[in-house]
Parts: C-alpha cells; structure tokens; sequence
C-alpha cells in the first residue's frame, strides 16, 4: 500500500468534509477555466481574424479601431462611407473599363461625342468635307481628352501592389420575423469568398455547406441574391431559395425601415469559426440599389462646368426617356431632379420597371463603400506593402493623385484613411485586452490561492483526530518523512481531485454558455474549446529565460499542476505538524 | 533477543521538576519467549513498552533488540527496525478508521522492507476468524473482532518481538480469552516472542513467566519464572 492510497483512503473516510474541500476546489477552478476560456477563445478569435487574407482596411477618415472592429468583426456602428472609386484603384483595368463604362459621366461623354458626330453636316463639296472632317477631328479630340483622362483601359493607381481587393457596404441588418434577432447585411463582391483566404498561411478558403455564392448579376434572380453565414441559417432557420429584406439602420432605432427588395439566399456558407459566420451577404450591385443607398448627384457636378457649357448636356440617366424608368427607383429621394409630375405606371409598365431595377447596376456616382479589404501583392513577402500603403494613402495620395478626379472632381474632398488591422487589434490588446487578461489573471490567481486555502483548512481541522492515526502509523514503523508524504500526498490530492472536477465542470460550463457567447460574439465555444496557448515566458514574466520559454502553453493546462504546486505548500503546514507528532502521546489518546 | 540494561527514563513536569517514571537496571527476553508484565497503573509499563519498540528513547541506558543496539540508533533507523522485527498490539486497538480489516494488516506491511505478502494477511485474519470479514471497515466489527485484526496486524511481518499493551483491558470477558489464546498460540506458532502488558491476574497466571514492574521503586522482578 503505497502513500498515495493511504492519503486517498483518508480523504475517503473524511468523506462529507473531503468533498466539501473538493467542491469549493472545483467551483474556483471551474470559474478560473470558464474565464479564460472564454476569454481566451474570443481573444484569439480576434487574432485569428488578423490572417483573414488581407492585411490593409480602407475605410473613411476617423478612428482605425473602429474602422477595423467594423470591417473585420462587423462590430461597432457603421462607419462613414467614401466613394466607389477608391475601390477602383485597387482594381484591374478590366473591372475599371467596366465599372467607368457604368458611370454617368461616361455616358455623358459618349452622348456628347455620338452627338457631335451625328450633327457634324455631310454636305457634299470640299468645303463641307472639310467642315465634316473638322467635326470629326473635333470630337475625336474631345473623346480622347476625356475618356484618356478617365484612363478606363489602366488599372487602378495601385492596383500593383493590390493582390485583393474587396469592398464592403454595411449599414443594413437581417432582422428574423420570427426571432428578432439581428444579424449585420454587408454588400460585398462574390471576390469576398473566391478571391479572400480565411488564413493567410493554409490559404484556406470559404466554403459553401449548402448552394453558392451569388453572383453580380444572375439569370435567376438579377441583382438580388445573398448567402447567408452558418450562424445566421440556423438561428434564423434559413434555407436556400428563402426571400430575405434587409432592414436600413439600426433595427432598434427608430427610424429603421426594411427595404422592399426581396433577396434570394442562394448559398449558406460553412462555419468559420468567425465573425463571418454571422453575417448575411448581400450582392453589392443589389444592395447599391436598395432605397437610401444610392447617393444623390448633382446634375451639375456629374461634368465639370466646361463640359456643361460646351455641350448643354445633362444627366443621361436621369432624362434619358428610356432610362428613366428603370432609374426611377434608384433616384427617388436621392435627387431632387423631379420636375415633371410623375404619370402613373400601368401595371405593365409598373413591372417593367421593378424588372429593369432589378438588372441595371447604379452607376459609379452614386456609388458608396463602407471599406474596402486589400491584400496587398504576394511578392510583399516582408510586409513592406502593407507598411508603406497606409501611410502614403493617409497623406492624401488617393486624392490627389487619383484618376477619377477628372470626372469627379469634388469627390476628393472626401478624404480616406488606410489602416493595417493587425497594428489595430494589438492596439486594442495593448490598450483593452491585456489589461482585462491580467486582471483576470489576478482574479484567477486569487481564487486558486483561496482554493488552496481550503485544502488546508480541511485538512487542519482533521488535525486533532488524526494524531492518533499518525501515531499508529509511526508506531507500525512509518517514520516521520512517510507521515509528512502522506499528509502532503493527501493535500496533493485534494487539489487534483478539485482541479479535474473543476476543470470537468469548467468546459461544461462552457457547454452551457456556448450558444450564448456564439450569437454574442460568432465565437463558437463548446466542451472541447480550451484557452488558448500562451507563451511561457509572458507567465514566468522574466523568473525563465525567454530562450528556454518560448514555447507556449494553454493556461488551463498549468491550473491542476499550479494547483497541486499550491496545495504542497498549504498542505506543508499540516505536514509539518504530522511530522512533529508526538507518538507516545498520541497514542495515548 | 530483548534485552535492556539501566533504562532510565523520566517526564519533565509543568513546573520544570524532573519526574523518574522508569527505572529498570536490567531486563531480557529470550528467542520465543513469553512473558507478561503487570504492575499497577502509572508505574511506566507504557513507557517501557515505547522504550522496547524505539518510540521514545531512554534518557540513559541501553536497548538490544537482537543483539542489536536499538538505542544508539537515530529515530528513522529505530523506525525501521520497529517496522522490521516489532509487533504492537495497543489497547485500545488503534485500528485504522479509513481502511478494511484485510487494509489495515497489509497496513502493518506497508512501512517494512519486507516484501508485501497480501496471501500472508488474508491467512492471518483467516487464523483470527475474520476470513469472512476482510473488507469490513473497524466500525463494522465488533471489538473483540476488532482486537482480532489488530493482533494479525501486529504478526504481519513475522517479527522478533511481540509488544502487547494491555489487549484485553477493551475486550469483554468472552473475547478476553480468546484474544489471549490467539496471540499465544500466534507467538507460538511463528516463535516469536512476547512481552505482554496486562494488570488481569487472571490473564498473566495463563504465562509461565510474569514479571512485576513497581511503581516507585521501578525495577523488574520475577514474581513467577518459567520451569
């Protein structure tokens, strides 16, 4: 009979009061394992987010850790929106001729030039001839100045040093009918999940668990598809094919009110373990044309004064008769170029028009994005990119250099900021987190010492009745080193019995609030979730060398250990008394 | 086997005065012999018995145990030997409370050097009649059984020597004898000897040999010696 038996038949016969020992232990430690659990799983999910696959935010100027906990954790209130045309300097020349193509300014352009062309007289002669060709070369001219200027064939200014970019418009919410929960709507690109890893070293991707992702104008359902992340399908029960409407602003304010648009959710993507995984994603060329969205555009802005007077042209889109129609809804309350009394729609016409609205895109003027996510060029493989970008974006370069300016001039006094996330978010440990995790740690700490505490407590106070049992023990020929085993073993113990008990009912407590912190924080948490590591040498703080400990740990994977390291210590005061037993007294009682 | 020469021991008062509480100028115990010591209560029969097994140590005089000089020993080698060649039935049995009878006699194995020998403590408390009652805790066995277990425990490790503290002082008149009878026929068996503490006539004149210890005058003499 070994001194771990001996000690474990004693806490046995103890019973009631070894279990109360016991169960104190357990209920600190299941605290300390619950907390940083939790702590320590939101806390890394915030990390992990860092490697999402993008390591520059560009958002409107303001502060970057809201610009970041909006962008990446969808947290906070929507910030301020900056034009489209931001996005289309990281983009590539092809997606810029199309988006540029799109813009009013563009058609303004096309319309001048088709028109200059049209009135040019072919008149028979060599005057007229001349005349004819001087037009011509006119308009040539002209075209080529304008459409040079908008450089629709050149991908954007950074685009070289863009591997992604991907932008995001938020503002609206998904409210459940059924439920009330709200989840965050984000108009993004399909780029968000072909071109976006989830991290950056695996280079894993988003993946669909049911349909796909939408695209930017489909067949089925023209501009007005969504996928919907995994948290949000089942809280809210979602299934491919549903019809969803976003509600603009903030469900619980009072001016929110859900837009008429119906989107089609055509895929539910697979849990990511993230932020992601409660949002619902809507297709940005739909979102753009939902009410609110589109701003509005001064006619007189759309060209700059010379291009108004040389041409008297006006908004293609806006008194274009064709157009009008189909642009109808995009304007209403955005613009203020309602002269005419509106004529009443036939039914036809009135379903002519939601089905044009539904296929053509906003154009580029009226465009908003809330961020854009860049991940800069692989060849950046020391971060040079994503140091050097933000800056030169925060000093106004975008503004002054961009090319858009020749056709949207006074857009540029919407300034931009660039942020580096990963600079944010240790920030925000820096400034928020670590603090939290220390003072957690001291409360932690505490309440272990308090545990420890009680092993001696419940050991002290068996004290007196165990004299005797000392007594025979030295008696039967144990000498005073194997009576101080035992009783150490025992407080030994007490403590791994208490830290697995506790450590047990810790992860189920995290169990029990895993539902809970998931639809809080889209951190999924259950039995199995540990704390994550931590390196040693941030808990030895200095007493190892940091070269010996810088491998890291999981805390809760020292707690039973630190306990047990604990209750040797408490337990060394009762050890001691044991020790000093006097034998023939003691047996004598 | 046992022998002790000029055994002095005494207790130190509250008040700081000396008290002598043991006095024996000589004392032995042959191989297998037994013998019982009475004497009236508080003349340090007790004591002698913890100066024996190496519990206490003696102010002056010597212990051999063996041949062996118990007392120039330091406390964890007078442990050992305890623990070796000593046997110890108390009183009031002092059985452990935590474990079954079959426990507390693998218990009196666990501090030796011996080997344990789990077959030796089910046969022992076979021997004792308890065969039936090996996982019983002490407060499920009646005090007689309880005795029972505590003699087995005691001749757990073959030792040289038997100390009894007064073991049938607890005992009811029925068990008395059959406690005194086990622990005989035991020592007998295994030839191991016996010092036997008890203030019962009736159980010391079941010995062929009784020694007296006087209270005061403290020092051993024969009131009956074995033919």
């Amino acid at each position: 009979m070994n001194v771990f038996k001996i000690a474990w038949r004693s806490i046995q016969h103890r019973g009631f009061g070894s279990w109360l020992t016991i169960v104190s232990m357990a209920l600190g430690v299941m605290m300390v394992i619950a907390v940083l659990t939790i702590h320590g799983v939101v806390s890394q999910s915030f990390r992990s987010n860092n490697s999402f696959g993008y390591n520059i935010i560009v958002g409107a100027r303001g502060g970057g850790l809201q610009l970041t906990l909006n962008s990446v954790y969808y947290l906070s209130k929507p910030v301020e929106n900056i034009p489209y045309e931001y996005y289309l300097a990281f983009c590539d020349a092809e997606t810029r001729e199309h988006n540029i193509k799109n813009s009013i300014a563009y058609r303004a352009q096309q319309d001048i030039v088709e028109t200059s062309t049209l009135n040019s007289p072919l008149s028979p002669g060599i005057m007229g001839l001349g005349a004819a060709l001087s037009d011509s070369l006119l308009a040539d001219a002209f075209e080529f100045q304008q459409f040079s200027a908008m450089k629709i064939n050149e991908p954007g200014l950074y685009k070289r040093y863009t591997h992604t970019a991907v932008p995001l418009c938020q503002g609206d919410y998904y409210v459940d009918p059924d439920n009330g929960l709200a989840f965050r709507c984000v108009g993004t690109t399909p780029n968000f999940f072909s071109d976006l890893v989830l991290d950056i070293e695996t280079e894993e991707k988003f993946q669909f668990s049911q349909g796909r992702c939408f695209v930017e104008n489909g067949p089925e359902h023209g501009l007005f598809e969504c996928v919907v992340g995994s948290i949000v399908a089942s809280r809210c029960d979602i299934q491919l094919g549903d019809k969803i409407q976003a509600t603009h602003g903030d469900p619980n304010s009072s001016g929110a009110h859900i837009h008429e648009q119906n989107y089609t959710v055509v895929g539910i993507v697979e849990s990511t373990g993230t932020p992601n995984d409660r949002v619902v994603y809507l297709n940005m060329e739909g979102f753009f044309l939902m009410e609110d969205h589109a701003k509005t555009v001064e006619k007189d802005s759309v060209l700059d004064s010379n291009d108004d007077e040389a041409t008297g042209s006006v908004d293609p889109f806006f008194d274009d008769e064709t157009d009008d129609n189909s642009q109808e809804d995009v304007k209403a309350g955005t613009t203020d170029d309602h002269s005419d009394e509106p004529q009443p729609l036939t039914d036809e016409e009135e379903f002519q028009r939601k089905a044009n609205a539904t296929r053509i895109p906003l154009p580029i003027e009226q465009r908003e994005v809330t961020s854009i996510l860049v991940r800069t060029s692989l060849n950046d493989e020391f971060g040079v990119l994503s140091q050097f970008l933000p800056p030169l974006i925060n000093e106004g370069d975008l503004e002054t250099t961009l090319d858009w300016t020749p056709y949207r001039p006074e857009r540029a006094q919407k300034a931009a900021q660039a942020v580096n996330p990963i600079v944010e978010v240790a920030s925000l440990f820096e400034l928020f987190v670590n603090p939290i995790r220390w003072l957690l740690l001291a409360l932690t700490s505490m309440i272990c010492v308090v545990s420890a505490l009680s092993i001696l407590v419940g050991i002290y106070n068996s004290m007196n009745q165990r004299q005797n049992e000392i007594a025979v023990m030295r008696a039967l020929g144990a000498n005073r080193s194997k009576v101080m085993m035992i009783m150490l073993c025992e407080a030994m113990l007490l403590a791994l019995a208490g830290g697995m008990l506790g450590w047990i009912a810790g992860h189920g407590l995290n169990a029990a609030l895993g539902p809970l912190v998931e639809s809080r924080t889209g951190v999924p948490l259950s039995f199995f979730s540990f704390a994550p590591p931590v390196p040693v040498s941030v808990l030895t703080q200095g007493l190892i060398p940091e070269s010996v400990a810088s491998f890291g740990v999981s805390p809760e994977f020292l707690l039973v250990p630190g306990l047990m390291v604990l209750a040797v210590i408490v337990g060394i005061y009762p050890a001691i008394s044991a020790y000093r037993t006097d034998v023939s007294k003691a047996l004598g009682k | 086997m046992l022998k002790l020469e000029n055994i002095k021991k005494s207790f130190v008062q509250p008040d700081k005065q000396q008290v002598p509480i043991l006095e024996v100028p000589s004392f032995e115990i042959g191989s297998g012999e037994q013998v019982v010591l009475i004497g009236p209560s508080g003349c340090g029969k007790t004591t002698l018995l913890h100066t024996i097994a190496g519990i206490t140590n003696p102010d002056s005089g010597k212990v051999f145990l063996d041949n062996v000089e118990l007392t120039k020993y330091s406390e964890a080698t007078r442990d050992r030997i305890r623990a070796n060649k000593l046997g110890y039935v108390f009183q009031t049995f002092n059985l452990l409370p935590a474990f079954s009878a079959y426990e507390n006699v693998l218990l009196g194995m666990t501090f030796a050097s011996k080997k344990k020998s789990p077959q030796r403590a089910r046969k022992l408390l076979e021997q004792v009649g308890l065969g039936h009652r090996l996982g019983n805790k002490p407060h499920q066995l009646s005090v007689g059984e309880q005795q029972r277990v505590a003699v087995a425990r005691a001749l757990a490790n073959k030792p040289a020597l038997l100390l009894a503290d007064e073991p049938t002082a607890n005992v009811d008149p029925a068990n008395q004898q059959q406690i005194v009878n086990l622990i005989k026929e035991s020592c007998e068996a295994e030839n191991i000897a016996l010092l036997m503490v008890t203030h019962s006539m009736e159980v010391a004149d079941q010995f062929e040999r009784v020694d007296r210890l006087d209270e005061l005058n403290l020092v051993v003499s024969q009131l009956k010696t074995a033919t």
